[in-house]
C-alpha cells in the first residue's frame, strides 16, 4: 500500500483549498431541519435532573418535560399559574392546601400510578434537612402532606406562606417523583435517571457534556407531544450560540444582549427574535460599614453622579429600561419611579465637599469578569469621573466577590464599590430576602442593616393582602434607596431566537424554555 | 585548562545583525512597536479611555484610522497607548527575572555543592507550576493589576535565566582569568561582578530578548480573560477580548488587538534568533 506522504507544500495547499471551500459555503441557507426534532441550546452542562438538586435553569427545562407537578407556570407574558397534574387544587385556608391528583398519569417503567403518596414523597423529601437540597427553602414553611386518598391529599404549612403559589407550586421545586422508584436509589438521590418519569416525554439519551436527548413517552396519556426528540445541546458561549442557531444546528437559543440590535437589523432567515424584559436586577452597590462609603453622604453623591442612561446605552446597548428597584414590572411590589430620577453633578460635588473630598477619591468598582459587568462598570467610571471620583474596574471571577463578602477574617473591608445581579422568581420576597441583616457576610454585600426593612421582609411573606403586601415592598425599596448604598440600573432582557416553523413556550421574563409546551406553527 | 572565552568574529555586531535579513525585519519591527508606544501621545490625539458613546464601532476614517470600539474609545490611542503597558510589563518584568536569574544563577553555579543544589532544587519547583494556572491563583489572590502580572512573570521566568547562568558561571570559574583573580585572594563579589558577569550577560540577554514576546503575549492573556491590566487602561488582550465579543458586528476591534502581538512576537523573535547568530555563530546551522 502506498503512504501518503505530506508535505509542507502540501498541507498548506491542502489548508488553503479547505478554507475557500469553507469561505465558498459561508452564506448558504441552513439544511433544512426536520421538524420534528426540536434542538434547543441549553448554556450548560447538563449534569442532574434531581428537581432537589438541580444547578441551572436549563436542567429545570428538562427536568420540567419529563416530570408533572400539581400545577406549572401559566404561558403568556404575565406571571401566573395553572392546573398541571392536579384536577383540582384550592387554598382551603392560610395554612392548608387542598389536591386532587388526575387519575391514569402512568410512570414509566411500570411503577404504576401517580398517587398522593408521590406527591407527600417529592415535597417532604425536600423540606427535609437531611436530604440537605438547595432548594429547602422553597418548602421551608411545609409541615407536612397528608394523604386522604389515592388521588387526594392536603398540604398544610406551619406559617401562612404567601410565595407558595408563585415560587414553589409552579416551579421545578415542586416536580414530582416516584416514591418507589426513587426510595430504591442510594441515599434516595439521582443525577439523570429519575428511575421513572410521567410527563410527555421520557429521557432517550445522555452524552456527558454534549447533549440530553428527550423522546415521547408512549405511556403518556394527554395529548401526544409534537416532536419526536427534544435535543438539549450543551453550548456555553453565547457567541457560539448564536452561530450554531444560523448553521441550522440548534432551532432555540438564548442570544447576548449585545446581538439584539444587530439581529433587529438583520435577522436570520426563518426566524424570530423576542426580547423580554428580565426580572433578575443589576445595581451599583457600595460597602457602607467600612471606608470611604461609611459616610451616607458620598454615598448619595455616586447616587447623584451616576448616569444610569450612558450605562444602559454603553453596556446593555439601549435594549434594556432602566430599573426603579429590585422588583421587575409585572411583579407585586413594583416601584413606578425611582426617589432619585437622574443624575444632579452639582449637587453631589457639593456632598462630596461637605464629607470633606471637595476634589474627589479614588476607589474601585468590583464587576463580575463578562462584557455586561466590565462595560457597564467602565460606563459608570466616566460617569463619576465627572465629580473627580477616580474609579478603577476591578474584574473578578464569579465567586470571588461572594468569597470577600463572606470573609469572616475582614476580606468584606477591601470590597468598596460594585457592580452585582442577582437572579429572580417570580415573587418579591426572593428580591428582598439577600438584603436583610441576617445575610451580612453572604449576600448583602452593601452590609446594610435596617430594622424595619427586616420586619417589613418577614411581614410581607404572611400578608395575604396584595395591596399591602405591594406597599411593604415599595417601602422596602425606599428604605434601601434612602441607605445611598444602591443605584438600581436594569432588569436587564432575555433574548431567544427560534425557527418560524416553531410555536414557541417561554416564561413570562424569556429566561426558561417550557419545552413540553413547544408547538408545530 | 581552556583559556578563556573567545570574543566573537567578523564585523561590529549592529552591521552583521542589519545584514541578515530576518534580523533587520526584527530590527524594523521592533522599532515600529517600540516607537508607536513612545511617540503614542504625539501620534494619536485621542484619549485612549474616553469614551464616546454615540460615536461607537465606527469603521477606520480619519480621525479614527482603526475606528472605535463598542464604547466609542478610539481604537488607534487605543493601540499605542496599550504597546506602552505592554512594553513597560515586559520590560520591568523581564529586566527584574533576569536580576534575579543572575545573582542566583551565579551564586549556584560558584558556590558551594550543597547551595547549587538547592538553588537548582527552587529552580525546578518553581518552573514545574503550570504558568497559566500559576497566574490564576496569583490574580485570585493578589487581584488583577500590572504589579501582579510583573510578579507573575519574575516567578514564572527567573528559573530560565539562573538556569543558563549557572552553565555558564560554572564553566567560567575553571577558566585560567577566574582562578588567578581567586589565587590572589579576590573576594566572592570582585568575581562574580567583574569577572563571571560580564561573560554570562551575552547570553541571557540574548535570552531575555526573547522572552519579551512571551512576557507581552502572557500580559495580553491574562487582559483577555479579564484578569489582567484594569480596565479602563487600553491592553491589547482587553482590546482582542472586546473585538470577541462584537465580532459579529465589527471586525477592527480584533484586527486591532491582534495585529500588534503579531508584529511584537515576530519582532523579538526574529531579532533574538539574529542576535544570537551574530553572538554565537554555532548555533546558526543548529536551528
Amino acid at each position: 500500500m502506498a503512504h501518503a506522504r505530506v508535505s509542507r507544500r502540501t498541507f498548506l495547499t491542502g489548508t488553503a483549498a479547505t478554507g475557500l471551500t469553507l469561505a465558498a459555503s459561508h452564506g448558504r441557507p441552513a439544511r433544512a431541519a426536520d421538524p420534528k426534532v426540536l434542538k434547543v441550546r441549553s448554556y450548560v452542562n447538563l449534569e442532574t435532573l434531581d428537581p432537589a438538586f438541580r444547578l441551572s435553569a436549563p436542567e429545570g427545562d428538562i427536568i420540567d418535560a419529563i416530570l408533572l407537578g400539581l400545577v406549572g407556570l401559566k404561558l403568556g407574558e404575565t406571571w401566573g399559574w395553572e392546573r398541571d397534574a392536579a384536577l383540582s387544587i384550592e387554598q382551603v385556608d392560610p395554612t392548608h392546601i387542598r389536591f386532587q391528583l388526575r387519575p391514569g398519569i402512568g410512570w414509566t417503567g411500570g411503577f404504576g400510578e401517580v398517587t398522593a403518596e408521590d406527591v407527600k414523597f417529592s415535597y417532604e423529601r425536600i423540606a427535609n434537612p437531611a436530604t440537605k437540597s438547595p432548594y429547602r427553602g422553597d418548602w421551608a414553611k411545609l409541615d407536612r402532606v397528608q394523604v386522604t386518598g389515592t388521588h387526594s391529599g392536603v398540604i398544610t404549612l406551619k406559617e401562612p406562606f404567601i410565595p407558595l403559589w408563585t415560587t414553589t407550586l409552579p416551579t421545578t421545586s415542586s416536580a414530582l417523583v416516584c416514591k418507589k422508584a426513587v426510595e430504591r436509589m442510594d441515599g434516595q438521590r439521582f443525577t439523570l435517571d429519575p428511575g421513572a418519569t410521567c410527563g410527555p416525554y421520557r429521557i432517550r439519551k445522555w452524552e456527558p457534556r454534549l447533549s440530553v436527548t428527550l423522546e415521547r413517552n408512549p405511556q403518556w396519556t394527554g395529548a401526544p407531544p409534537p416532536f419526536d426528540e427534544i435535543q438539549a445541546l450543551a453550548i456555553v458561549d453565547t457567541n457560539a450560540a448564536e452561530i450554531a442557531f444560523e448553521a441550522g444546528q440548534v432551532d432555540v437559543t438564548h442570544v447576548p444582549m449585545t446581538s439584539v440590535p444587530r439581529l433587529r437589523g438583520k435577522m436570520p432567515a426563518n426566524a424570530t427574535l423576542v426580547a423580554r424584559p428580565g426580572l433578575t436586577y443589576w445595581w451599583l452597590g457600595m460597602q457602607s460599614e467600612e471606608g470611604i462609603f461609611s459616610d451616607i453622604r458620598v454615598r448619595k453623591a455616586v447616587q447623584l453622579a451616576v448616569d444610569v442612561k450612558s450605562v444602559l446605552d454603553g453596556a446593555f446597548f439601549g435594549v434594556a429600561t432602566r430599573s426603579n428597584g429590585i422588583i421587575a414590572p409585572g411583579l407585586v411590589g413594583h416601584r413606578e419611579r425611582n426617589l432619585i430620577a437622574g443624575p444632579d453633578l452639582e449637587a453631589a460635588r457639593k456632598l462630596l465637599a461637605e464629607a470633606g473630598h471637595p476634589r474627589g477619591f479614588k476607589t474601585e468598582i468590583g464587576a463580575r469578569n463578562t462584557p455586561e459587568f466590565v462595560n457597564a462598570a467602565q460606563v459608570i467610571a466616566a460617569s463619576l469621573a465627572k465629580v473627580g471620583i477616580q474609579a478603577e474596574v476591578v474584574p473578578f471571577d464569579s465567586g470571588v466577590q461572594k468569597a470577600m463578602a463572606s470573609d469572616k477574617a475582614g476580606g468584606w473591608k477591601k470590597m468598596q464599590m460594585h457592580i452585582a445581579r442577582f437572579s429572580m422568581q417570580p415573587d418579591p420576597s426572593w428580591a428582598t430576602v439577600w438584603f436583610t441583616s441576617a445575610q451580612i457576610g453572604e449576600w448583602n454585600w452593601e452590609r446594610i442593616s435596617n430594622p424595619e426593612f427586616d420586619q417589613l421582609h418577614e411581614k410581607a411573606l404572611a400578608e395575604v393582602d396584595p395591596a399591602k403586601r405591594h406597599a411593604m415592598y415599595v417601602r422596602m425599596q425606599d428604605l434601601m434607596e434612602q441607605s445611598g448604598a444602591y443605584v438600581f440600573l436594569t432588569h436587564g432582557i432575555n433574548a431567544l431566537l427560534y425557527r418560524n416553523h416553531l410555536k414557541p413556550a417561554f416564561t413570562p421574563d424569556g429566561n426558561r424554555m417550557v419545552l413540553r409546551r413547544f408547538q408545530l406553527a | 585548562m581552556p583559556a578563556g572565552p573567545r570574543p566573537p568574529r567578523g564585523g561590529p555586531a549592529l552591521r552583521r545583525l542589519l545584514r541578515d535579513p530576518l534580523g533587520a525585519l526584527g530590527v524594523a519591527l521592533v522599532t515600529l512597536v517600540v516607537a508607536g508606544a513612545v511617540l503614542a501621545g504625539p501620534l494619536s490625539r485621542a484619549d485612549p479611555t474616553a469614551l464616546d458613546l454615540p460615536a461607537r464601532q465606527l469603521g477606520p476614517s480619519w480621525a479614527h484610522p482603526l475606528g472605535t470600539d463598542h464604547l466609542g474609545r478610539d481604537l488607534f490611542a487605543r493601540v499605542l497607548h496599550g504597546g506602552q503597558v505592554a512594553l513597560q510589563v515586559s520590560g520591568v518584568s523581564v529586566g527584574l527575572a533576569l536580576a534575579v536569574g543572575l545573582v542566583l544563577g551565579m551564586l549556584a553555579g560558584y558556590g558551594p555543592h550543597w547551595l547549587d543544589n538547592a538553588l537548582v532544587l527552587a529552580f525546578d519547583a518553581v518552573r514545574s507550576f503550570p504558568t497559566i494556572m500559576f497566574a490564576l491563583a496569583l490574580v485570585t489572590l493578589l487581584g488583577p493589576s500590572i504589579l501582579t502580572i510583573v510578579v507573575i512573570v519574575v516567578i514564572t521566568s527567573f528559573p530560565v535565566y539562573g538556569r543558563v547562568v549557572r552553565t555558564q558561571t560554572q564553566s567560567l570559574k575553571t577558566y585560567d582569568f577566574v582562578l588567578a583573580e581567586r589565587a590572589l585572594g579576590a573576594r566572592l563579589g570582585r568575581v562574580l561582578g567583574r569577572h563571571i558577569l560580564p561573560n554570562v550577560l551575552g547570553p541571557v540577554l540574548i535570552l531575555a530578548s526573547m522572552e519579551i514576546p512571551v512576557v507581552v503575549t502572557i500580559e495580553a492573556g491574562l487582559s483577555f480573560l479579564g484578569v489582567g491590566i484594569r480596565p479602563p487602561t487600553p491592553s491589547w488582550g482587553s482590546i482582542l477580548n472586546d473585538g470577541y465579543t462584537f465580532i459579529r458586528d465589527t471586525p477592527w476591534p480584533v484586527l486591532a488587538g491582534g495585529l500588534p502581538l503579531v508584529v511584537t512576537t515576530l519582532g523579538f523573535t526574529f531579532l533574538g534568533e539574529a542576535l544570537r547568530d551574530v553572538f554565537d555563530p554555532t548555533l546558526r546551522h543548529e536551528r
